[in-house]
C-alpha cells in the first residue's frame, strides 16, 4: 500500500527523464519552455506562502539572464558557470533588496517588487557599451548548439532542483514558519520565530532560482534584451499556472504549469497570440470557481468521496 | 522576574495604558479588568509586540524595550496569544513541536516537554495525530497552552484563555493554570475574576489602562470593589 502512494511519483519522473526518447525537437521545445515557467510559477509560490505577493519573477528572470550571458561574454567561463552566476547574483541582489522593501507588507510589498523588475531593465538598458542597451547582446552560440534533447535534460534539472528546495521548505522547519507568517505576524514572532530573516531568505531563495532560470533561458535563445528578457510573461504566466494548479504547495504551481504549458501551445496553433486571452479567462475562471485552484478541488473532491463511503 | 514600571502607551489621541507598573517574581500574577482596559496591550507590551511610549520592562534584569518579539520569547518568556494560537490544518503533534522549533535553546529538550505535556494534558497524548482544527474548543485551548509550555519558559503569559469557553471547561482550565504556575511563573490577563482569582495568588485590577487596585488573591475576593464590579455581589 506505501510503495502504491509512490507509484504516481515514480511514473511521472520516468516519463520526465526519458521524454526526449520518444518525442521530437518540436515536443521537447514546448516541454523545456514548460519547465521554465514551471520552475518561476514554483518559485513564485514558495513566496507567496510567506504570506508575500512578489511582483518581482520577471526581474530576477531577466536580471538572471544578463549576469549570465555578460559574464560568458566577458570572462569566457563554461555556460553551467554562468548559469550558476546568474543565479546567485540574483539572489545577491534580492538579499539587499529584500533587507529594505520586506519591511513592507501587502500591496505595498507586491507594487515594490513590480517596480524593481522595470528598474533593473531600465538601468541595463543604459549601460550600452557593457549591456548593448536597447538591442540586448547576441550570444556566438546556443547552448549544446541547440540541441533540444540536452536542453530539455538541463531544465529538467533545474526544475526537479527547485521541486527538490520547495519539499524541503515544505518539510521542514520552514513551513510552519512561514506558513504562521501568513497566518499572523504577530502569532509568528511570539512562537520566536525571527519573521525578517526567514522573510529575507525565502526571498533571496527564490530570486536565486529565479535568476538560473533566466540564466538557462539566456543560453538556450542565445540573446538578452531589455524587452524579450524582462517580458511580462515571465510574470504574468507563471502567476496563471500557479493559481490554476493550486497556491501555497509543490504539486499546484506542477501541475498547473503542465497543463497551462501544453494547453497554451495547443492554443498558440489555433489561434496565435489568442492563447494570451485564454489565459485571462482561465486566471478569471480559477478565481471564481476553484479559489483552491486544481489541486485544491481535487482534495476537496477526494475529502467528499471519503466522506460519502464514511457515510455508507 | 518581570517588572512593567511607569508604562504609558497610546492608540492615537487614546491613552490606553496610564503610569502602569507591575512585577511578577516566580508566582502567578492575575491581571483584571473590563474589556479595552488595556490587558492585551500590556501584554502585547512585554513581548514587544507594541512598543510603549515611555516607561521600561525589564525580565530578569535585562530590558526588552528594544529586543524584538523572538527574543523576548527566546529568552524564556511563552505566550498564548487570544486567538490564531494554533494550525488548524496541522496535527497536535506538530502544533506541539512547533512551540519548541524556533527556540534553539528548547529544541533539544522536545522529548521530555512532551512527556510533560502528555502528563498536564492526557487528552493530547491521545490525540497526537488528529488535526488541531478538529479538537473541541477546550482542547485547543488546553494545546495552545501545552504548545507555549514547549519552551519549557520562566514565564507563561496567558492573554484571556477562559474567552469563548464553556463554564465547565473553564474551571478545569484554571485548575490546569494553578497546576503549571507550580513550575513556572504565570502572568494571566482575565475577565473572569471569579474563577481565575483562585488560580493566581496575587492580582491587579486594570480600569482604563491603570492600575486600580492590587493584592493578594483572598484580599481581593473581599473586597468591597471587586465584589461589586466584578463578582456581582
Amino acid at each position: 500500500m506505501r510503495i502504491a502512494r509512490y507509484v504516481p511519483y515514480l511514473v511521472g519522473a520516468a516519463v520526465a527523464a526519458t521524454f526526449p526518447l520518444f518525442s521530437g525537437a518540436y515536443l521537447e521545445q514546448v516541454a523545456g519552455a514548460t519547465l521554465i515557467y514551471l520552475t518561476l510559477a514554483l518559485s513564485w509560490d514558495m513566496l507567496l506562502r510567506s504570506g508575500q505577493l512578489g511582483f518581482g519573477t520577471a526581474g530576477f528572470f531577466g536580471l538572471g539572464s544578463y549576469a549570465a550571458v555578460l559574464l560568458f561574454l566577458n570572462v569566457g567561463v563554461q555556460p553551467f558557470v554562468s548559469i550558476i552566476f546568474g543565479g546567485i547574483v540574483a539572489g545577491v541582489v534580492a538579499l539587499l533588496l529584500g533587507l529594505a522593501v520586506l519591511r513592507l507588507r501587502g500591496m505595498y510589498f507586491a507594487i515594490t517588487t513590480l517596480a524593481l523588475a522595470g528598474i533593473f531593465a531600465v538601468v541595463l538598458r543604459n549601460f550600452p557599451s557593457l549591456t548593448g542597451g536597447a538591442e540586448g547582446k547576441m550570444l556566438p552560440s546556443c547552448i549544446f548548439s541547440g540541441d533540444t534533447a540536452n536542453v530539455y535534460w538541463l531544465i529538467l534539472v533545474v526544475a526537479v532542483m527547485t521541486i527538490v528546495i520547495s519539499e524541503v521548505f515544505e518539510r521542514t522547519r520552514i513551513h510552519v514558519a512561514l506558513t504562521s507568517i501568513r497566518n499572523d505576524e504577530r502569532v509568528a514572532k511570539s512562537s520566536g520565530v525571527n519573521v525578517f530573516k526567514y522573510l529575507v531568505f525565502v526571498f533571496a531563495v527564490t530570486s536565486a532560482i529565479q535568476g538560473i532560470a533566466g540564466g538557462v533561458y539566456a543560453h538556450v535563445f542565445g540573446f538578452v534584451s531589455p524587452e524579450g528578457s524582462f517580458s511580462a510573461n515571465f510574470l504574468l504566466l507563471p502567476l496563471a499556472m500557479a493559481l490554476l494548479g493550486g497556491i501555497h504547495s509543490t504539486w499546484g504551481p506542477v501541475i498547473g504549469a503542465l497543463v497551462l504549458g501544453a494547453l497554451s501551445e495547443y492554443l498558440k496553433l489555433q489561434i496565435p497570440y489568442g492563447h494570451l486571452l485564454v489565459y485571462g479567462a482561465i486566471i478569471v475562471v480559477v478565481i471564481l470557481f476553484l479559489p483552491q485552484g486544481l489541486s485544491g478541488a481535487a482534495r476537496a473532491w477526494r475529502g467528499r468521496s471519503h466522506a460519502a463511503r464514511g457515510a455508507r | 522576574m518581570l517588572a512593567v514600571s511607569k508604562l504609558n502607551h497610546y492608540y492615537g489621541k487614546a491613552h490606553v495604558l496610564r503610569d502602569l507598573s507591575l512585577d511578577v517574581g516566580t508566582e502567578s500574577v492575575g491581571v483584571f479588568g473590563p474589556n479595552g482596559a488595556g490587558k492585551t496591550t500590556l501584554v502585547h507590551a512585554i513581548v514587544g509586540l507594541v512598543r510603549p511610549r515611555t516607561g521600561d520592562i525589564t525580565f530578569d534584569g535585562r530590558s526588552l524595550l528594544r529586543m524584538p518579539t523572538y527574543e523576548v520569547i527566546r529568552s524564556g518568556v511563552a505566550l498564548v496569544p487570544q486567538e490564531r494560537e494554533l494550525f488548524p490544518y496541522m496535527s497536535v503533534l506538530a502544533n506541539l513541536e512547533s512551540g519548541a522549533a524556533y527556540i534553539p535553546a528548547a529544541r533539544k529538550g522536545v522529548p521530555e516537554a512532551l512527556q510533560a505535556s502528555f502528563e498536564m494534558f492526557p487528552i493530547l497524548k491521545t490525540r497526537t495525530r488528529q488535526l488541531a482544527g478538529t479538537l473541541s474548543g477546550g482542547e485547543q485551548r488546553m494545546l495552545a497552552i501545552a504548545r507555549a509550555m514547549m519552551s519549557s519558559p520562566k514565564l507563561l503569559i496567558l492573554d484571556e484563555p477562559s474567552l469563548g469557553l464553556q463554564p465547565s471547561l473553564v474551571t478545569e482550565l484554571f485548575h490546569k493554570v494553578r497546576d503549571i504556575g507550580e513550575k513556572s511563573a504565570i502572568l494571566m490577563a482575565e475577565q473572569n475574576v471569579r474563577q481565575s482569582l483562585k488560580a493566581v495568588s496575587r492580582g491587579y485590577v486594570i480600569e482604563n489602562g491603570a492600575i486600580a487596585l492590587q493584592g493578594p488573591s483572598d484580599e481581593l475576593l473581599h473586597n468591597d470593589h471587586v465584589r461589586r464590579a466584578y463578582l456581582g455581589l
